[in-house]
């Protein structure tokens, strides 16, 4: 009997995780390690931010559903990884850290025939001072009961608006190398419509703060896509979409510190900046979450394993090149460790081999580089490719992952959708294949421009409303769930 | 230096014939119908 560990239960985790069981069946053990005992559909979190969804809508108990798929759960958070295993045992081990109520701090080693590092990211507010909801000056929608606590501020926002105070919201990114720009767009989309739903729109001074060099970039150095005859650019799309809604923007802005209602940040021309504000929603970077790893002489051997970054090498190009010879082949397609043949990372987890954006910096030297999304839809397909090349190597003696799927591959959607109800929302959505950009192959826009494209409109909005329900569906494993893509 | 709110200043706005499909329901639904497909044949392109 093989067992295989499955550290993290977000979209990449929880995928794998499923997909295995139902390939191995009972005759091999899945064990699920999560510290959270509860499953977020993270996307949906925006809603949540504007009041428009409550906590209960964006997340439900994980338990329940590891039980009933004979997927074994344990709350607790990993710790280390011993890829040789230890001095009492040969086999490989995650030792983790308990994190329910009943045996909270507790620790344990689970020993693995495989493991599938799905751990997602260390939200770092730390990288800048005075940045997120605890003990900072900030807001952040990255968890549900962050985004609880944005909505609550924006409700006071409204309130002081409607007594006739201006007032001055902020939403972006809080570090010159954050990614999720994607996510900042959308809560700036909610946010305004909100405004202007409690008639409040003329009151309040909305700014768009970012580590994009230009508007549109979403991380992936934007986009072309082609539209009503003319081929644009996300950049121009974007500009458009702030000008027809009033907000003001910042580009290639790092942020250096916040303080009680200001934000410093320094910006490409090297330029040192203050912004007022009455409301900030910035989003942290990320970086791997705190753990270690061990030989089996019980040596650090971290840096083998991880990118300084702190996320997981797998079969990705890292070699130092210049920004003109990065390539798509570059891109992991099996994310399988190359030090240890049965650890594998996906999702947020996993080191890019670098930026897709051109990284930049401040002529002080201050970084401002957007690093590559790895969330939605790719998170999720990598979780399930690894999870049928681990299936295969159990069961078929595979010495080898026997599928693949690189994200110069893959395609990605990015539906930004406002207001609720059939006919008063609206939403601009956008698909970009692959997310890396392949220029060999599409040497004109790097991308398929058949398969990628942005469309604003009550469309989009359906669309979002939907995947929500459809993705929560199939998180729950009800009948069907596969039938559902990633 | 950056220009980034003259850009949006100067970037073009849909006229009342654009927002009007945007908001109609009956072409809505195609453009509807037309974003699901595309998301779940790129989706299942690769599995």
């Amino acid at each position: 009997m093989a067992r295989v560990v499955v550290l993290g239960a977000g979209v990449s985790g929880h995928t794998a995780a499923l997909y295995l069981k139902k390939r191995l069946g009972k005759a091999h053990e899945v064990v699920v390690v999560s510290p959270n005992s509860q499953y977020n559909w993270i996307p949906s979190n925006i809603w949540v931010g504007v009041g428009k969804m409550k906590t209960d809508d964006v997340v439900f108990p994980l338990a329940p559903i590891y039980a009933k798929k004979g997927i074994e759960f344990v709350q607790a958070k990993a710790m280390a990884l011993w890829p040789e295993g230890d001095a009492d045992d040969d086999q490989p081990a995650v030792e983790v850290e308990h994190t329910s109520s009943d045996k909270a701090g507790q620790t344990e080693k689970i020993r693995y025939d495989y493991v599938i590092n799905a751990t997602g990211p260390k939200l770092n507010f730390g990288a800048t001072p005075g940045l997120g909801p605890d003990g900072g000056h900030t807001v952040s929608v990255c968890t549900p009961s962050h985004a609880t606590e944005a909505n609550v501020k924006l409700d006071e926002v409204i309130s002081a608006a409607r007594s006739g105070k201006t007032q001055r919201v902020v939403i972006g990114v809080g570090h010159g190398t954050c990614t999720c720009e994607g996510a900042a767009f959308e809560y700036t989309f909610n946010v305004e419509h909100e405004l202007r739903a409690a008639g409040v729109r003329d009151k309040v001074e909305l700014t768009y703060l970012t580590n994009e060099n230009e508007l549109g970039d979403f991380g992936v150095g934007g986009m072309q896509f082609e539209q009503n005859g003319f081929r644009t650019t996300s950049q121009l799309w974007t500009e458009s979409l702030y000008r027809e809604r009033g907000v003001k923007a910042i580009s290639g802005a790092a942020v250096t510190s916040v303080d009680d209602g200001v934000i410093h940040y320094d910006q490409l021309d090297g330029s040192h900046n203050d912004l007022e504000f009455d409301f900030a929603m910035l989003l942290p970077p990320f970086k791997g979450v705190d753990w270690k790893a061990y030989n089996k002489a019980g040596d650090d051997i971290t840096d083998t394993v991880f990118a300084p970054s702190g996320f997981m090498k797998v079969d990705a190009d890292y070699s130092k090149k210049s920004y003109d010879d990065w390539s798509a082949k570059d891109w992991p397609r099996t994310y399988q460790n190359p030090t240890y043949r049965n650890c594998f990372a996906v999702g947020i987890a996993f080191a890019p081999p670098h930026q897709i954006s051109k990284p930049r910096a401040t002529p002080d030297g201050l970084a401002v580089a957007p690093s590559p999304p790895r969330t939605g839809m790719p998170s999720g397909t990598m979780g399930k490719v690894v999870a049928f090349s681990v299936a295969d190597m159990i069961l078929k003696g595979a010495t080898g992952p026997t599928h693949s799927a690189s994200m110069a591959e893959m395609a990605a959607a990015c539906v930004a959708s406002a207001g609720t109800g059939m006919r008063t929302g609206t939403a601009a959505a956008m698909t970009m294949s692959p997310v890396v950009p392949d220029w060999e192959k599409y040497p004109e826009t790097g991308r398929n421009l058949k398969e990628t494209f942005g469309e604003i409109g009550l469309a989009g909005h359906w669309v979002k409303r939907l995947l929500h329900t459809l993705f929560i569906y199939k998180a729950k494993v009800k009948p069907g769930w596969t039938w559902i893509p990633e | 230096m950056d220009d980034t709110n003259e850009r949006i200043a100067t970037a073009p706005l849909p006229t009342p014939g654009e927002l009007r499909r945007r908001r109609n329901p009956f072409i809505q639904f195609f453009r509807f119908m037309r974003i699901n497909w595309t998301m779940w044949r790129l989706a299942r392109k690769h599995y």
